[in-house]
């Protein structure tokens, strides 16, 4: 059951505020070891800023973010992403002059040794390496296919292949835990569908997933567990099919008492 | 539209690279080697430049524009950093030759590590606090880190101030090849391999792990980091790398020169240079290289028009960047399978 399943990421009691705004007031989340965990929540309640939190993006107010036994409050950004932890961005921030690949490959390179000094002089350790990283690269991109277009510019792939590019620039960090922001925003409910069935082969490959999700049928489907942030406040946290029915998330979505309805 | 089509030599050229077979390739780079070479003995022709020595003109302002605006497209295109100090790498390079070279038995060539290694350190020593910075803060610093050298050397006895440095040895002759000052062939050549030695040591590094992250990093340097890009390590390298090529040049510099003085390294310098990187086509090694070129050269080419030469100078600045805002070869990346499929069909 998930409950014996190792806590991969936690958050103990995690403020941030912006000035006088605050984002997150005390949240605890804890995200176990390959699970699909989403988080959803209306407009403002503070689902990016926890991945901005976790990744480094912003300095906590207070709190502690906690990630496979080492506190991530220290880190550097790039040092996150070494540890194991990737995202996504809601707005879509590939790199778009680089191809599709290069994409990926930029991403596989947080893992491996070679400098600078080893590339100008073409070292054997830095030449092999480009060639496993490329070969990674390649694999990614097929296994979220999305392969056939590898050479493309990102800037110049279709919507919907740079969305999921994004995952795949993600995974080629070879992250535990990928950390997915709206992933399927703009899209139309076969494109949905499409998606929860990678997301799905993305945890069943081994990955742990964190995922920022407004369609409910999409999160229905795939997560094991769904939490629910309400104006910075953790309202719900549970399966899916009791938060469906909590009243202070029907609230929190319909703006109304569940029972005036 | 038009002037694009007629103007397309990167793609004409890259096309040209890329359906070249190995030993193509080896006879391509051979010949335009051996011509550019060859270009010195050129000066009976039209590329005759009045007034000046044409060989002269070749090594300085031709050869050094087209090595320190290489360097500083490292900075500037691959990384998208605004570096505006970038005479001062130039300055402790042509200042370590200068003085080294009129107090120690010291020749170029074992200055010209030397040289390198100070341009560097001072590049690792500028760029660990100031590289957190960004765009127009960073244009800034840089340009304020050039001047403080600049003023530092006008206002030193060791640099000897404004009256700067006499006597600067020349290089030792390397076999038959002698260095003169009526005849710069030599000087040319071994500018020429500089800039050949750059150019491969950055289309190494373009290609492998170094190049995708400095253009990671100016394309977005939120994400590279977020995707594990150390962006600090990889904008310090380039930063220092840059450097290198700056003082490398000015070592040659001082030892072509001969005398070498605080004027000659003012801000005009980083920002001609700059204007070379954004005339030939920031970003694009072969651009970079035909900008520099040109606007070394033209100069000196209508020097017979003496004061209006730099009026002309302007204007064909104005003009060209107009038609091409990107510049004469701009970067661009081409998508390979798209060229392939048009190919075959
Ligand atoms: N850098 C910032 N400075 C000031 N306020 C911020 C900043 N980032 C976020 N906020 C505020 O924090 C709150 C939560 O924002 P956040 O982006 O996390 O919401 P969200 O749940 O992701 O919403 P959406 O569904 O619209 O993406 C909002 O009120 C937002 O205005
Ligand atoms: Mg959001």
């Amino acid at each position: 059951m998930a409950s014996t399943r190792k806590t991969l990421l936690k958050l103990d009691n995690v403020t941030m505020k912006f000035g006088g705004v605050t984002a997150l007031n005390g949240v605890n989340l804890e995200v176990k070891e390959g699970e699909i965990l989403a988080l959803i929540g209306p407009n403002g309640a503070g689902k990016t800023t926890v991945f901005n939190v976790i990744t480094g993006v912003y300095k906590q107010t207070s709190g502690i973010v906690d990630f496979d036994g080492i506190s991530l409050g220290n880190q550097k950004r790039y040092q996150v992403t070494a540890l194991g932890v990737a995202r996504t961005f809601q707005n879509i921030r590939l790199w778009g002059d680089m191809t599709a690949l290069e994409n990926v490959i930029t991403a596989t390179d947080v893992h491996k040794k070679s400098g600078l000094v080893g590339a100008l002089f073409g070292f054997p350790r830095a030449r092999r390496e480009e060639t496993e990283n490329r070969e990674r690269a390649m694999e990614i991109l097929r296994f979220i296919g999305i392969d056939e277009y590898s050479d493309r510019l990102a800037k110049n792939l279709p919507y919907g292949v740079q969305r999921r590019l994004e995952i795949a620039r993600a995974l080629g960090t070879g992250p535990k835990l990928v950390l997915l922001d709206e992933p399927a925003a703009g899209f139309n409910p076969a494109e949905k569908v499409e998606l929860a069935a990678t997301i799905k082969r993305v945890r069943d490959a081994g990955y742990t997933v964190l995922l920022i999700e407004h369609d409910m049928s999409l999160i229905m489907g795939i997560s094991d567990r769904v939490v629910v942030l309400d104006f910075g406040t953790k309202i719900a946290d549970d399966i899916p099919s009791v938060v469906q029915k909590d009243p202070r998330v029907i609230e929190a979505y319909l703006g109304v008492p569940a029972d005036a309805s | 539209m038009k002037i694009r089509n007629y103007w397309n030599l990167r793609d004409f050229g890259a096309n040209l690279w890329e359906n070249a077979s190995r030993p193509k390739r080896v006879a391509i780079a051979l010949i335009s080697i051996g011509f550019v070479a060859l270009l010195p003995f050129m000066g009976a022709s039209f590329l005759a430049t009045p007034i000046a020595s044409y060989d002269a003109v070749l090594v300085y302002p031709v050869g050094m524009f087209v090595l320190m605006s290489l360097g500083l497209n490292i900075v500037v295109g691959k990384s998208g950093m605004l570096d505006l100090g970038y005479v001062a790498f130039f300055a402790i390079g042509a200042y370590t030759m200068a003085i080294l070279g009129t107090t120690t038995k010291l020749n170029t060539w074992e200055v010209m590590p030397i040289g390198i290694a100070l341009s560097m350190i001072a590049g690792v020593l500028l760029g660990i606090p100031t590289l957190r910075l960004r765009g127009d803060y960073l244009a800034i610093v840089t340009l304020g880190f050039g001047e403080i050298v600049r003023l530092v050397l006008l206002n030193s006895s060791w640099s000897k101030g404004p009256n700067g440095i006499a006597n600067v040895p020349m290089p030792p002759n390397i076999g038959p090849l002698k260095f003169e000052l009526e005849n710069q062939k030599v000087f040319f050549w071994v500018v020429m391999a500089m800039i050949l030695l750059t150019i491969w040591m950055i289309r190494r590094l373009t290609v492998r792990r170094p190049g995708r992250a400095w253009e990671a990093i100016r394309q977005d340097e939120d994400a590279a980091e977020l995707m594990g890009v150390h962006t600090l390590k990889y904008k310090i390298w380039s930063f220092t790398l840059g450097a290198a090529v700056g003082g490398a040049a000015g070592v040659l510099y001082a030892s072509k020169n001969l005398y070498i003085a605080p004027e000659m390294f003012t801000l005009n310098v980083s920002i001609l240079i700059l204007a070379c990187v954004v005339f030939g086509g920031i970003g694009n090694i072969w651009g970079v290289v035909i900008g520099a070129t040109i606007l070394g050269y033209l100069p000196d080419r209508i020097r017979f028009i003496s004061d209006a030469r730099l009026l002309v100078f302007g204007l064909v600045l104005v003009i060209v960047m107009n038609f091409r805002p990107d510049g004469l070869l701009p970067r661009k990346k081409r998508e390979k399978a798209i060229v392939k499929r048009e190919a075959n069909a």
